[in-house]
């Protein structure tokens, strides 16, 4: 190819890309005005919404009550007085913020771990390695409303669950939906159960990416299993890591249908969330100022926790 | 080949449009409902509306029960114009109220001198300042269901319209024997205590909820002596209290009278099979016999509607005297109670036919089960979450009802 034909093929390429740019534009074009109007619009009159008290109907009857919400949710007055201790254990949007975190704080570390333990030992070819994969990814992809029933079942009174506790000796019988304690602990169960296979299935992928000359060197320096995993997979996972735990994160806040299923935010106040919260009250009592209120606390956590990841992630994103 | 499509095509073009021409000449009015499909009074009341204005073609709209104040509310605020909304919860009534979605009825009342007498003043619980904004048409209140058979079976007498409390309980116990049991109480807040408001003065809106201990006592010793299902178990397994009544191994059972209908189908399809009446409720020392508490159920215009004329025309039919009388005849009580329809109520096909469950038929007093308020929905909320409690054994009744007064206090302000 003499140098010409290749400024000109170089130049015939750009405008070959550039006609192809605009090809891609407009495949997205209908993505973005659906996101501009399907979801960007009603984020920002979530947000209008939140200063105002509004029942539904007419938008004249809307009134401007500025913080009002926010004041009426986390109760400043009273809290003022009485102190944040009152703000968790006797305002609704105190004891669901409590629950929400807690609920993410253990179910998240416990997927990561079982879905990691999982992957490894169906990393390896083990029969039947493919049945097993599927059958742990199989809750994944069934339907949420019938596993929740069935664990229901299962942890009611007398249930196969309650049973073997029982045959360990211990003096245990009650529903673990009515359960306050117990209630949030059936949630997180049925949680990390559900999503363990999902994020193994991306635990397995990665480890198919793990270099095998790094483990031969490990051997060769004498390195025991345990040692190979603690300076080789779990390094090389660490990106891997670092994404399930950030989607893992923002979906456990959103936290809703299991436990509208299973407990319905009850025995009393034990695992009402975030969006059980807003739900009731946007739906059961139409205050949809206030329920936007709440929404906006729900989003104010969210962000946090993404910028903090993605302040992170040059960290640990990369090898 | 090309030809013959095309000519196919303008020939279902031409149909489709001769098949709207049709439908513009009667007149269609739209009712949004819920379980329209299996509830027989709403086939009735379509059926003998639609003899009596021919032309009109009543078309419900049709939502599951237990989504429907979800539904219909996002219906109406997304400007929905379907003609009339059947109103289920008086809550759902000042909820819409509020939001502008009804349309006042005062006007249509004065123009077409509509009587209201023959509701004997419940039609006040759908009025705001003054403002009639739904007619009722169903009046349900909470009647004592009892299984014949068994008590045959027991060789013990059948409940009496007049017992007490403690009547009813021992009674309970006596029936309760191996796979047997001698009462049924549903999950609900309602169906446990909601008896306090039976006495006219208490209602649940008032904050002081010291008077439920009664009821939550009286629940927890039957429970204790295994002669009910304990709540735990009904909660988990989702247990429907028509299903568990049906099953024929439940002596009693205090539900409302929407529950005639359901058990009269039942025993039509043959999904269950005994002889069954009802009785009034069973009533503390101080309250009259007789008296129970129950719900409304109604029926309003959409604002938006565009045929509100004959909205009207069919909401004041349907809780007049003809429409009561084609609610009756499913079992269902109506809210326009005059003697004629009492009579057509106990001479529902599968009524019992014993002279104490037509006596029940008119209560002494009907206290309602959860009044409007400004803070009706906040406070139902936060009694049937303390309720859970309660009922789980989380909290003892003393804590129990300490919290519900302390929150109910706070939301009240």
């Amino acid at each position: 190819m003499t140098e010409q034909s290749r400024i000109q093929y170089k130049r015939n390429k750009t405008r070959y890309e550039r006609k192809k740019e605009l090809i891609a534009y407009s495949f997205l074009a209908p993505n973005f005005i659906g996101f501009a109007v399907f979801t960007l619009l009603p984020v920002l009159f979530s947000i209008f919404l939140s200063f105002v008290k509004w029942k539904g109907g007419a938008f004249n009857t809307m009134q401007w009550v500025g913080l009002g919400n926010y004041a009426e949710i986390f109760k400043t007055a009273k809290v003022a007085e009485k102190g944040l201790g009152y703000l968790f254990t006797k305002v609704d949007l105190g004891i669901a913020l409590k629950n929400t975190v807690f609920y993410t704080l253990v179910t998240v570390p416990l997927t990561l771990v079982c879905a990691m333990a999982l992957a490894i030992a169906l990393n390896k070819a083990v029969k039947g390695a493919v049945g097993f994969r599927t059958v742990f990814f199989f809750p994944y992809v069934a339907s949420m409303v019938a596993i929740c029933v069935c664990w229901r079942f299962m942890m009611m009174k007398d249930g196969p669950i309650n049973q073997m506790i029982m045959a360990m000796g211990i003096n245990y019988n009650k529903s673990w939906t009515a359960d306050s304690v117990m209630a949030i602990w059936s949630i997180i169960l049925v949680s990390v159960w559900r999503n363990m296979g999902y994020y193994m299935v991306i635990y397995l992928a990665a480890l198919q990416g793990v270099p095998t000359d790094l483990y031969e060197a490990a051997t060769m320096d004498g390195a025991n299993k345990w040692q190979q995993f603690t300076h080789v997979t779990l390094p090389q996972l660490r990106p891997t890591t670092f994404f399930a735990s950030t989607m893992m994160i923002i979906s456990c806040f959103k936290i809703y249908d299991v436990v509208a299923i299973m407990t319905e935010g009850g025995p009393g106040r034990s695992t009402k969330m975030l969006v059980t919260y807003i739900y009731d009250e946007a739906f059961s009592n139409f205050n949809y100022g206030i329920a936007s209120a709440i929404a906006m606390v729900l989003l104010v956590i969210v962000l946090i926790f993404t910028l903090a990841q993605f302040s992170m992630e040059g960290k640990y994103a990369n090898n | 080949m090309k030809k013959a499509l095309a000519l196919a095509l303008a020939v279902l073009m031409l149909l489709t449009a001769a098949s709207f021409a049709v439908a513009e000449e009667g007149q269609t009015l739209t009712v949004v409902a819920w379980d329209a499909e299996t509830t027989p009074y709403l086939a009735a009341q379509k059926e003998a509306f639609e003899a009596s204005h021919p032309g009109v073609t009543i078309e419900y709209v049709d939502v599951a029960s237990q989504d429907y104040a979800v539904k219909a509310s996002t219906m109406l605020s997304g400007g929905d114009t379907s003609d009339v909304f059947m109103v289920k919860e008086i809550t759902d009534l000042l909820n819409w109220q509020e939001a502008g979605y009804e349309e006042p009825l005062n006007s249509y009342i004065e123009s077409s001198s509509y009587d209201l007498s023959g509701f004997a003043g419940i039609e006040s619980n759908y009025a705001v300042d003054g403002e009639q904004y739904a007619l009722p048409f169903r009046s349900d209140f909470w009647v004592l269901y009892y299984n014949k058979d068994l008590f045959d079976a027991a060789g013990v007498d059948y409940p009496t319209n007049d017992m007490t409390w403690e009547q009813y309980a021992e009674l309970a116990k006596k029936m309760t024997s191996d796979g047997v049991y001698g009462t049924h109480y549903h999950t609900w807040l309602s169906a446990v205590v909601n008896w306090d408001v039976c006495d006219g003065q208490n209602t649940l809106i008032d904050g002081d909820y010291s008077d439920l201990a009664y009821f939550y006592q009286l629940y927890q010793d039957l429970e204790d002596a295994g002669a009910c299902m304990s709540y735990d178990e009904l909660k988990s397994a989702g247990l429907h209290y028509s299903a568990a009544f049906e099953n024929g191994n439940i002596a009693m059972m205090p539900m409302g009278y929407w529950f005639v209908s359901t058990l009269i189908g039942a025993i039509n399809d043959g999904t269950c099979n005994f002889n069954w009446g009802i009785v009034s409720v069973p009533h503390k020392e101080d309250v009259a016999a007789g008296s129970s508490f129950g719900n409304l159920t109604g029926a309003m215009i959409n604002a938006k509607s565009e045929n509100k004329d004959l909205a009207w025309e069919y909401i004041s039919w349907l809780a007049g005297e003809e429409g009561s009388l084609a609610t009756a005849s499913t079992g269902t009580r109506p809210a326009w109670v005059s003697e004629t329809v009492a009579e057509a109520m106990a001479s529902a096909e599968g009524f019992p036919t014993d002279d104490a469950s037509k006596a029940a038929l008119v209560p002494v007093y009907v206290g309602i089960e959860m009044p409007a308020s400004e803070h009706s929905s906040e406070i139902s909320t936060a009694l049937n979450e303390e309720h859970t409690l309660i009922m789980t054994r989380e909290n003892t009744i003393e804590e129990g009802i300490e919290a519900m007064n302390e929150r109910v206090a706070e939301i009240l302000g």
